[in-house]
């Protein structure tokens, strides 16, 4: 039975992915719950969670944007697209805008550094990026989200899943 | 005739739009009546990111590339029609001295098509493994000399003959594919493109070691790669492929959760039982101690790719690619100021110069180093070239091979940044359990920001050598252990650009903020305001005079400028260049 | 590897060969061989964390650094637990952890003392009525609390943290002197038998029977202190004006060095005059030249010896058992105490008008600002930046010529130069002018003097020549009694340390600290407990007429009952831990400094929530004995590590506070190596040296 409860420890992260895929972020309550679930302290829950960068604790925006810094796109100017996603939506990294609209986070190496810089918008990955690429890149974002909160863009909340338009 | 025609869908390709070429190429085949039939399938990366979109098409007389695809269907009807002009082919240097071994299928085949990875081999080394004696696949992967692939080189056979030594019906063989390097997307390209590769690479390694338990602890950020991993484990589960001396052996993916520390052996395994990713001391290791206590062994997805033909064609064919001590071959991540970005494959032993020069296309006497083996790595200066690329020729230079990231640093690129940069990485990274690792990290990132905020002395300078030794001393883990060396290995040299720095407050390649302004030459402008409009913090005065105070130096209005009016110029004073 | 026989490793320790069992840790077999090698995370009854590293040792043989309380032993090992390599990175572990570290091990109010009395130790035995505790803590580093409690600058309250909330400092001195008027009388400190050694004063002042004070009660030596004039007390009786500190309350304090037996006081016995330098130097162990500075510094100006000097005029006062003639219409010039003095004596003795001229502004007076107060209400009438240039008698009365000035470029000491104004000049006439602009040093030619006439020592030991040691104003120009009292202890240190030729003495004790009061905010502190709401207590004085036309004593001494409530408004400061850190500890024994690598802190919240136990996150080293006890010892697994890397820190979960039952336990408290788990409760067994 030690093997077993074992076992079932080492689902606490993705059970928790789970958690945060649906819901956007973890709250107090989940952890609660999930901690009742592996009859795990809930200190404990709360530890593990806080030590994933992958884990909110507050919720994202409707469309959460991932500004890769990893070295070729930091290289490249990856400070600059956060200066530049700031000026145009006036939140830093690491907040949601008061709309709950847009949320942004820097984040390790998304993996496609010869496109550098890259960004991700609720999973879609977006390269060679300059400020007017950007900019008219948001732009869209917004302007679908006027046309009766309808995006022809939306993805689930769901976090980095690249579908590509064959899906 | 048109027999197939695949789409490169990996994340680079599908970054460069490849998802709506493939969308608009259907599409258009539909349209089309004769290739309505013409399976269309997505296929992994080969290799050649700088020129994703990439379409091929595969006919009974050949295969066609095609490069830099839009989603235009006037250009796809004439790709379908094999009228598209300007064919891409790699360029002759590379094509040359790059060995495409591991990789060889890599793009050629739909990543989750058993049967035809089968059809070009695939599994017949398991199936040879099946009639060898574990103790003889652990001795022809010894003989191989295969070290492991993930940073540390250590030799994987030792590393098996640890494992396959210990009397336990619990053992667990884990794939390492937490690839967390900024710049590293060896790993990442493996899995998407080959994902059967790497799983028959373990399914020799439980065969060889007796493991019954098989993860893969791949990082969150690569859903795709998870995707196709999950799918060719069902495909494996349902063949059958999986039943190891009459057990059927549990192979299962965990993703990680963004921690860079996870992909330290015992960080790994603690994250891998539902904890926090905090690495402990060793000994005791993994092999006598290891995931719930049972003997566990880690091993790279690269060294994981290599198993099978090792086994398939023996050990001595191994060795006859790289060098005495450093068989086989090497993936590399190129990235950086270079032409041919993207992965490849070269033999150990290749100098760094032919790989920057020859198979990525960078200017000669337009690169000031290389940054190999990321923010655990070093920058080996440019009069270093000829080095060949081997475990141990490397660390005599105080770099280390790493998992694969070859940044390419050109001439008008800052090293003390740089240095700070993969610096922030590994601070923000570090578990914080260590005090020499958590503090330290945290104490030399201060006294490089200083440097690059034009407010070091030289006794910074003297901090960061006196420091960065302590805490490759005093650290727990890997991590720790090894966060000093960019900043080490800049020090050692280019220590003229600190100095620089330091004591004329002037950032030779003209990068660092602080002490750089912008300069609006009056005899070149031609008053068209382009970057007025440009700036995103309105700086620029109506008489073309930029406000610095308030300046955040984004280059924006350099880029708009068709003049050339607009460059970097050193602080105080427009007079110096850039070396 | 060869393995020894029975399964043992053989290997060394600091070069002693020792064999053991291959499992054994380094740290315990280290220990079972009598070297004990610092750890601080490190706990035989929980799973090894591995997270300090201060138990950092080398292996010369391979060159492998590794943490003794986890590597194991092996065969062939050759480690060195303090080499200086070892020590050496011990302590940068200990410098780093410091560096993150947030608090204050002692509160601004001890540190700021020159004395380094625990005053936060005697505020907070005052405040609970623990007066005679109070006085013990008090002498020892103050022998003169009675004085000191009247006259002291309150270096302390310039500091106390107080001001955060609401600019007033606690009013801490007062706590110093109701102890001393309770219980100065019928406390006896314990005092060691007489060695036998000798030792000779010159100088019955603050600076001498301090250092008497010292020498007999630590070093249990004989002293014999020589004094010039009539009466010991140096400037505490011929200087201090009775109003300030009446005589009657010094003779209590003096009466106090006779009775502790050992110390003789010798009166009018005169250096160069009574008694040879030479023949001290011969006769004793040691002579300590505590002479004061008493000679005043002339105007300057033609006509300057019409001018009484400030000092002399007040020592002819004292003598005169603080009456006098009446100085009619009086011009005091200067800025200082001293001046303030004058002014306030010469009030009481005239119905005339009394002047105070001075050169710079109210601002730059070094005077302390109550004296300056308090003389206003008296009636002293100033004129600021106003220089005089000559004196001359014109008939009975004198006629001081001055001139206005107005404020400049700073000069040296960083005040702002006064500039003379052309074509200002005025006449000011009065029947006294006493020049009371500052005073120098008149050292004994047998000694080696500095630039500007006082007693050369060296900085170490105090030494001026030979067996002959230097203290007090003598040395560093005219100071106060504090500074007289802590130079006293420093001399008397030294002195011990050349009669008997040991040092005694500790690495300087390590200090965090927050920070000045001015940089934080109420955010910054760690409160305990809600501080009391009330403002300032102020002294209760005797009615302005009295004090106009009598030398009475001006202020009163506290109530018991303002004593408490004044005591209320105290932060506490200090660490509850400070005497029982290991970081501290540590820090001391292996000499690291908290400031080497200053930088950005650890988290920094903190819960006072519960009633006897506080948990600062910014004192936290991670060392994570809290969160393992409470899990793998008493299974109640309420803490745990939350966030990563820098920002590490223990919490409960959600925060939320501890339950009250964990008084019962305390496993964390005790466990925790320095003050982020602690009890609240401040005992008064911690106050005190």
């Amino acid at each position: 039975m030690e093997q077993t409860a074992a076992v079932e420890r080492s689902d606490l992260i993705k059970t928790l992915q789970k958690e945060q895929e649906t819901e956007g972020y973890i709250s107090d309550e989940a952890i609660e719950r999930i901690a009742t679930e592996f009859d795990v302290p809930p200190v404990e829950v709360e530890g593990v969670v806080s030590f994933y960068t992958q884990f909110k604790r507050i919720p994202p925006g409707k469309y959460h944007i991932m500004v890769c810094d990893g070295t070729a796109c930091h290289i490249i100017g990856a400070p600059l697209i956060l200066t530049w996603l700031a000026d145009a939506l006036g939140i830093r990294d690491g907040e949601t805008d008061e709309n709950g609209l847009f949320s942004m986070e820097s984040v390790a190496c998304l993996g496609c550094c010869s496109l550098a810089p890259v960004i991700s918008i609720n999973g879609k990955v977006y390269g060679k990026l300059d400020r007017k690429k950007l900019l008219k890149t948001i732009r869209e974002y917004k302007k679908a989200e006027d046309s009766n909160g309808r995006s022809n863009q939306t993805q689930s909340k769901s976090t980095a899943e690249n579908t590509g338009a064959a899906e | 005739m048109v027999t197939r025609i695949k789409v490169g869908t990996a994340s680079c390709g599908i970054a460069a739009g490849a998802g709506e070429v493939l969308q608009l190429l259907r599409k258009t085949a539909e349209q089309h009546g004769t290739l309505s039939d013409v399976p269309i399938v997505e296929v992994g990366c080969i290799g050649h990111c700088y020129a994703e979109p990439l379409v091929e098409v595969e006919t009974d007389s050949g295969r066609y590339f095609y490069e830099k695809v839009e989603p235009k269907q006037d250009q796809l009807r004439r790709i379908l029609n094999l009228e598209e002009q300007g064919r891409f082919r790699p360029n002759e240097a590379r094509a040359q001295k790059e060995r495409t071994s591991i990789m060889a299928l890599a793009g050629r085949i739909e990543p989750t098509s058993l049967e035809e990875y089968r059809g070009h081999g695939g599994y017949e080394a398991l199936a040879a493994a099946h009639e060898m004696a574990p103790e003889k696949l652990v001795e022809e992967v010894k003989e191989s000399r295969l070290r492991g692939r993930g940073g540390g080189g250590f030799p994987t056979g030792l590393k098996w003959r640890f494992l396959a030594g210990k009397e336990s019906d619990n053992k667990v063989l884990i794939c390492n594919a937490d690839e967390g390097d900024p710049g590293a997307f060896m790993d990442r390209t493996l899995m998407e493109s080959l994902p059967h590769l790497v799983l028959e690479g373990m399914l020799i390694g439980a065969k060889a070691t007796g493991a019954r338990r098989l993860f893969i602890y791949c990082r969150a950020e690569y859903p795709r790669a998870v995707k196709n991993l999950n799918t060719a484990i069902e495909q494996i589960r349902a063949a059958e492929l999986n039943v190891i001396d009459g057990h059927a052996v549990d192979i299962r993916v965990k993703e990680g959760a963004g921690a860079f520390v996870c992909g330290e052996e015992t960080g790994l395994i603690h994250s891998l039982e539902g904890r926090r990713g905090t690495p402990r001391y060793r000994p005791p290791y993994p092999t006598d101690y290891g995931f719930h206590g049972a003997p566990t062994a880690i091993n790279n997805v690269e060294t994981f790719a290599n198993i099978p033909q090792i086994v398939r064609y023996g050990a001595s064919a191994f060795t006859k690619t790289g060098t005495e001590n450093s068989t086989g071959t090497k993936l590399f991540a190129l990235a950086g100021d270079l032409q041919y970005s993207g992965l490849v494959e070269v033999p150990m032993g290749l100098s760094i110069g032919e790989v920057v020069f020859d198979i990525g296309g960078a200017e000669r006497g337009g690169v000031k180093a290389v940054q190999i083996g990321g923010p655990s790595g070093g920058c080996i200066p440019a009069e270093h070239f000829d080095t060949p690329i081997d475990y141990d020729s490397l660390s005599s230079l105080g770099a280390i091979m790493g998992s694969g990231g070859l940044i390419v640093i050109g001439t008008n690129r800052c090293m003390v940044e740089t240095a700070r940069y993969f610096l922030e990485f590994t601070t923000r990274e570090s578990c914080g359990k260590c005090t020499f690792c958590r503090v330290g990290t945290k104490r030399m990132l201060e006294t490089l920001e200083r440097i690059t905020g034009g407010e070091g002395s030289a006794a910074d300078i003297e901090r960061l050598g006196d420091l960065g030794t302590k805490i490759k001393q005093g650290s727990l883990c890997g991590l720790g252990q090894t966060a000093p060396n960019p900043v080490l290995s800049t020090l050692r040299y280019f220590n003229d650009e600190y100095q620089s720095h330091v004591e004329e407050g002037f950032c030779p390649a003209l990068e660092c903020k602080a002490l750089v302004d912008i300069f609006i030459d009056p005899d070149q402008c031609n008053g068209c305001k382009l970057c007025i409009k440009a700036c995103p913090v309105n700086c620029i005065s109506e008489d073309f005079v930029v406000d610095n105070a308030v300046c955040t130096r984004c280059n924006s209005c350099i880029e708009v400028c068709r003049q050339n009016a607009i460059s970097r110029v050193a602080k105080g004073g427009a007079v110096r260049v850039a070396s | 590897m060869s393995q020894a026989k029975n399964n043992q490793v053989t290997f060394t320790i600091d070069g002693k060969p020792v064999s053991a069992p291959p499992d054994r840790t380094i740290l315990d077999i280290a220990a079972e061989n009598g070297i004990e090698i610092p750890t601080m995370c490190h706990s035989e009854r929980v799973s090894r964390t591995t997270s300090c590293f201060v138990c950092i040792v080398r292996d010369a043989k391979s060159g492998k650094w590794m943490p003794s309380c986890s590597a194991s032993v092996m065969d062939g090992m050759e480690i060195e637990s303090s080499s200086p390599a070892v020590l050496e990175m011990r302590r940068t572990a200990l410098e780093l952890l410091l560096s993150e570290h947030t608090g204050d091990c002692e509160g601004p109010c001890t540190l700021a003392c020159p004395a380094g009395a625990d005053v936060e130790g005697y505020v907070r035995a005052g405040r609970h009525g623990e007066h005679r505790k109070a006085l013990e803590i008090i002498k020892e580093r103050i022998p003169l609390p009675l004085s000191i409690g009247r006259v002291c600058p309150r270096f302390c309250e310039k500091d106390c943290r107080r001001h955060v909330l609401d600019r007033e400092a606690v009013a801490i001195n007062d706590f110093k002197r109701f102890a001393a008027d309770l219980h100065y009388d019928d406390y006896m400190e314990e005092l060691p038998p007489l060695s036998g050694e000798r030792v000779a004063i010159v100088g019955a002042g603050p600076a001498g029977l301090a250092t008497a004070y010292f020498l007999r009660r630590d070093a249990g030596m004989s002293v014999d202190i020589y004094e010039r004039l009539p009466e010991a007390g140096g400037m505490l009786r011929y200087g201090i004006p009775e109003y300030r500190l009446p005589k009657e309350v010094l003779d209590r304090e003096l009466a106090h060095f006779k009775r502790m037996g050992g110390i003789r006081i010798l009166c009018n016995h005169e250096l160069g005059r009574d008694v040879q330098m030479a023949e001290l130097k011969e006769r004793y162990s040691a002579v300590i030249v505590a002479v004061g500075s008493w000679r005043s510094s002339g105007m300057r100006t033609e006509g300057e010896e019409l001018a009484r000097g400030g000092i002399e005029w007040l020592q002819e006062l004292a003598a005169g058992g603080w009456q006098g003639d009446n100085p009619g219409e009086t011009v005091v010039v200067g800025g200082g105490n001293t001046a303030m003095d004058c002014v306030r004596s010469a009030i009481r003795l005239t119905e005339s008008p009394v002047h105070c001229l001075y050169r710079r502004t109210e601002k730059e007076m070094p005077a302390e600002q109550i004296e300056i107060d308090e003389a206003r209400e008296e009636g002293a009438q100033f004129r600021f930046l106003t220089q005089p240039i000559s004196l001359r008698r014109s008939g009975n009365r004198l006629v001081l010529e001055c001139r206005e000035m107005e404020l400049g470029e700073p000069d040296a000491s960083g005040r702002r130069r006064p500039v003379p104004i052309e074509g200002s000049e005025f006449e000011v006439t009065a029947d006294t002018v006493i020049a009371a602009i500052g005073q120098k040093t008149v050292a004994p030619e047998e000694l080696p003097t500095n630039k500007w006439g006082d007693v050369a020592v060296s900085e170490d030991d105090c030494r001026a020549d030979e067996n002959v040691f230097g203290t007090g104003d003598c040395t560093t120009g005219p100071a106060t009694v504090v500074e007289a009292v802590a130079g006293a202890r420093r001399v008397a240190a030294s002195v011990e340390a050349y009669v008997r030729g040991e040092d005694r003495s500790l690495p300087p004790q390590v200090n965090v600290s927050r920070g000045h009061w001015q940089s934080l905010s109420p955010d910054d502190l760690t409160l305990l407990s809600q501080p009391a709401e009330r403002p300032r207590t102020r002294q209760r004085l005797i009615p302005l007429d009295q004090r106009t036309s009598t030398f009475g004593e001006v202020s009163h001494t506290f109530s018991a009952e303002e004593l408490a409530e004044e005591g209320a408004r105290c932060l506490e400061c200090g660490c509850t831990a400070q005497r029982d850190c290991s970081l501290r500890e540590l820090a001391r024994s292996h000499r690291a400094d908290p400031e080497l690598y200053r930088g950005a802190k650890g988290e920094s919240g903190y819960d006072a929530s519960h009633p006897h136990i506080i948990l600062d996150n910014g004192k936290c080293i991670k060392c994570g004995l809290c969160v393992k006890l409470c899990g793998e010892v008493i299974n109640e697994n309420l803490l745990g590590f939350k966030n990563r890397g820098f920002e590490t820190r223990i919490g409960t979960a959600f925060d939320r506070p501890l339950p009250h039952s964990c008084t019962e336990c305390g496993e964390c408290v005790e466990a925790c190596p320095v003050g982020a788990l602690d009890w609240k409760q401040k005992t008064l067994e911690q106050a005190g040296g």
